[in-house]
């Protein structure tokens, strides 16, 4: 598939699944500027999804409205087929605990916390108990069986990044969520965070979207999506040679 | 992981500055329980009425209070001496020179007189019989008892028997002999008393007492009474004093500074009716004063310990609280870190309640911690200057010594705690986790 095609609105049993959102946000000295305007969008359970667009296209906006974490002002997103808009937000906050892992672009680790904590922290705020043999076979399954108890400032880039997927998949979440992941990694480790991700995602049966600007990412996803392709806002403000034909965009 | 778990690693990471919070509140705390804790076990030792086998203090006119300090405490200076005559008053025909009961003694149960005016190296020497040692006590009922030697006996004039602490401190032995000065540590030096016996430590005024046998006492230079009517004999008096056969002061040339007196029941009356009898007929005469210990020493409290006390308690309040703002700002210090470590965790899926709840438990534990550490060193403090309250105030003061005012502490502690982190807590409440992980 590649970023002409379709978003996959019409999936079966999708785990993500937007209709009319529409986000704005305001600007000091003008009136609002709408981020996001998405007639549909949908995942399908156990699919690995890159998003694909540039700074500013609403990457990063798109991401916070699926995890619960921005509301939007319009339209609905369903996760597993709970529409969490209508939630009121500690609500909002125990489903993302429990069906939506996030890894972000700086790792976002607790920084007083070993990594063996960051991951049981993480299972602290979820519906299910803390399981410490699940967080240790997380972490051991990233490669860091002899990292358990180092706090982040003790491991590497791509350590530290590592947790961070061990992390979002603590609370066997439907959906892992990625902002930018390897945009803070040398090149020489992208391939590793990209090659982490889908078999870790493939291995729990969850459905991985992954936002970066870096086309060379969004080319390892079987599924690719650019944000022009759907997000109308997106393609408002992107430059016309890189605005996607009509098909591109569900109405 | 538990609210408190996240809270503990929060602090941990933030060892340095947490660790002065913490050092900051615990000197507070430690101020107030010390506080608490020598205010209190004073005051509670001072009501008490501390059992010390007397109820009443018989001595001149004049300040009641000066001559309970005086004679208790071995503070202030004596008033002025009462009559031998006086003192007989108290007591039964079988201690009387004229074999009539004193008419007082049927209210009275025991008579101790002490005299006192010299000194021993810098503490108080006080004249006095046997029966000091023997019917009165220690303290909460308890009799005295010798580390060394025994109580002296009245026919062996020229014995004494040291405080505790004297001994200890002058490195003075049963067996070695003092010679006190009168009036004052550079006044003239008296005849020589043989120590016969050295307390156990008491933890009361009597630990810093010298005590003679009050018969040598009278003997010394200067401490027989003239004879108003007989100029001849008061110059005499000032030298060498008339004694009787046995080699004694005669008792026309004898005062007493103050008896300690506990009262009797009289048939048919309670003790305290009989008590409050007894004084109200001495006060109303013109030889001398009863005072009641226990009374003095409350109108003291009230007076001068009591607001001294509140106003120092207040102070060291002051003191917790600065150490409380100190958490605030130690937590709005960390903000801009905690908003990040915030963001995660709502970010992970925390609820608000959760993070505020979070910030709360942070500061509570850093309040209790440092509260706790400061209680300890509080009661440390206390155990440090026990020895030194006990021989200044009378009264036994410890590492557990412990006042029910201390139990407040917590609740207060945990109040504070929260009061100085809501700011904080509200802010980690309102934490906009788009901006802060975007």
């Amino acid at each position: 598939m590649d970023t002409e095609a379709p978003p996959p609105t019409a999936t079966p049993s999708p785990v993500i699944e937007l209709t009319g959102v529409k986000r704005a946000f305001a600007v000091p000295g003008s009136g609002p500027l709408t981020i996001l305007d998405i007639p549909a969008f949908s995942v399908a359970a156990g699919e690995l999804v890159a998003l694909e667009g540039q700074s500013g296209s609403g990457k990063s906006t798109l991401l916070n409205v699926i995890a619960g974490i921005l509301r939007p002002d319009a339209g609905s997103v369903k996760i597993g087929g709970v529409d969490i808009v209508k939630l009121a937000e500690p609500m909002r906050d125990r489903l993302r605990a429990d069906r939506v892992g996030l890894v972000f672009q700086q790792f976002n680790l607790l920084p007083g916390f070993t990594a063996l904590e960051n991951v049981l922290v993480a299972m602290g705020f979820g519906s299910r108990p803390a399981d410490r043999g699940r967080a240790e076979s997380l972490l051991t399954a990233v490669g860091l069986a002899d990292r358990l108890h180092h706090k982040p400032a003790a491991l590497s880039i791509g350590q530290q990044q590592r947790v961070a997927v061990a992390r979002a998949l603590a609370n066997r979440p439907r959906v892992l969520l990625a902002d930018e992941p390897t945009a803070s990694i040398d090149p020489a480790h992208q391939q590793q965070v990209i090659d982490l991700l889908q078999t870790s995602c493939r291995d729990e049966q969850v459905s991985l979207v992954v936002v970066t600007h870096a086309p060379e990412v969004a080319a390892q996803f079987p599924v690719r999506y650019r944000l022009e392709d759907f997000n109308r806002a997106a393609a408002a403000h992107a430059p016309a040679a890189a605005r996607p034909a009509a098909a591109g965009v569900q109405p | 992981m538990s609210l408190f778990g996240i809270a503990w690693r929060n602090i941990r990471q933030r060892a340095l500055t947490s660790g002065l919070t913490a050092l900051s509140m615990a000197l507070g705390v430690a101020l107030v329980v010390a506080t608490l804790v020598t205010g209190g076990v004073v005051k509670q030792a001072f009501e008490s009425g501390a059992g010390l086998g007397y109820n009443m203090i018989i001595g001149a006119k004049g300040s009641p209070l000066q001559l309970v300090l005086n004679s208790v405490y071995l503070i202030s200076k004596p008033i002025e001496n009462i009559s031998w005559q006086t003192y007989e008053q108290f007591l039964p025909a079988s201690e009387r020179a004229d074999g009539v009961d004193g008419v007082f003694a049927a209210s009275t149960q025991t008579a101790v007189p002490i005299c006192m005016g010299d000194y021993f190296r810098g503490h108080r020497v006080v004249g006095t019989n046997a029966t000091y040692f023997d019917r009165l006590f220690r303290g909460d009922g308890k009799p005295f008892s010798f580390s060394a030697g025994q109580n002296f006996v009245d026919d062996d004039l020229y014995t004494a028997v040291l405080g505790n602490q004297v001994a200890a401190s002058l490195k003075i032995a049963v067996g070695d002999e003092i010679a006190p000065t009168h009036g004052a540590d550079d006044g003239k030096v008296h005849d020589p008393f043989l120590v016969v016996g050295i307390l156990d430590r008491t933890d009361t005024p009597v630990d810093r007492g010298v005590y003679v046998n009050m018969e040598g006492f009278y003997l010394q230079e200067g401490h027989a009474k003239p004879i108003e009517d007989d100029e001849e004999a008061a110059e005499e008096a000032t030298a060498e004093p008339a004694r009787l056969p046995d080699g004694r002061l005669p008792y026309n040339q004898r005062e007493v500074t103050a008896i300690l007196l506990e009262t009797a029941s009289l048939p048919g009356l309670p003790a305290e009716l009989t008590a409050m009898g007894l004084r109200t007929a001495i006060n109303e005469g013109r030889d001398a004063q009863a005072a009641l210990p226990i009374a003095e020493i409350r109108v003291l409290l009230d007076l001068f310990v009591s607001p001294l006390e509140l106003l120092l308690l207040l102070v060291t309040t002051l003191v917790v609280i600065v150490s409380a703002i100190g958490i605030l700002v130690s937590m709005v210090g960390s903000s801009l870190e905690r908003s990040r470590d915030v963001a995660i965790m709502r970010a992970l899926g925390a609820r608000r309640g959760v993070v505020l709840a979070t910030v709360l438990v942070e500061a509570i534990l850093l309040a209790v911690g440092g509260g706790g550490a400061g209680w300890l060193l509080g009661h440390g403090v206390v155990g440090l200057i026990g020895p030194w309250i006990a021989t200044n105030a009378g009264v036994s003061a410890g590492f557990f010594s412990f006042t029910p005012a201390e139990l407040l502490l917590v609740p207060f502690l945990i109040a504070l705690a929260i009061l100085a982190a809501l700011l904080p807590a509200i802010a980690a409440y309102r934490t906009d986790v788009a901006r802060w992980l975007g």
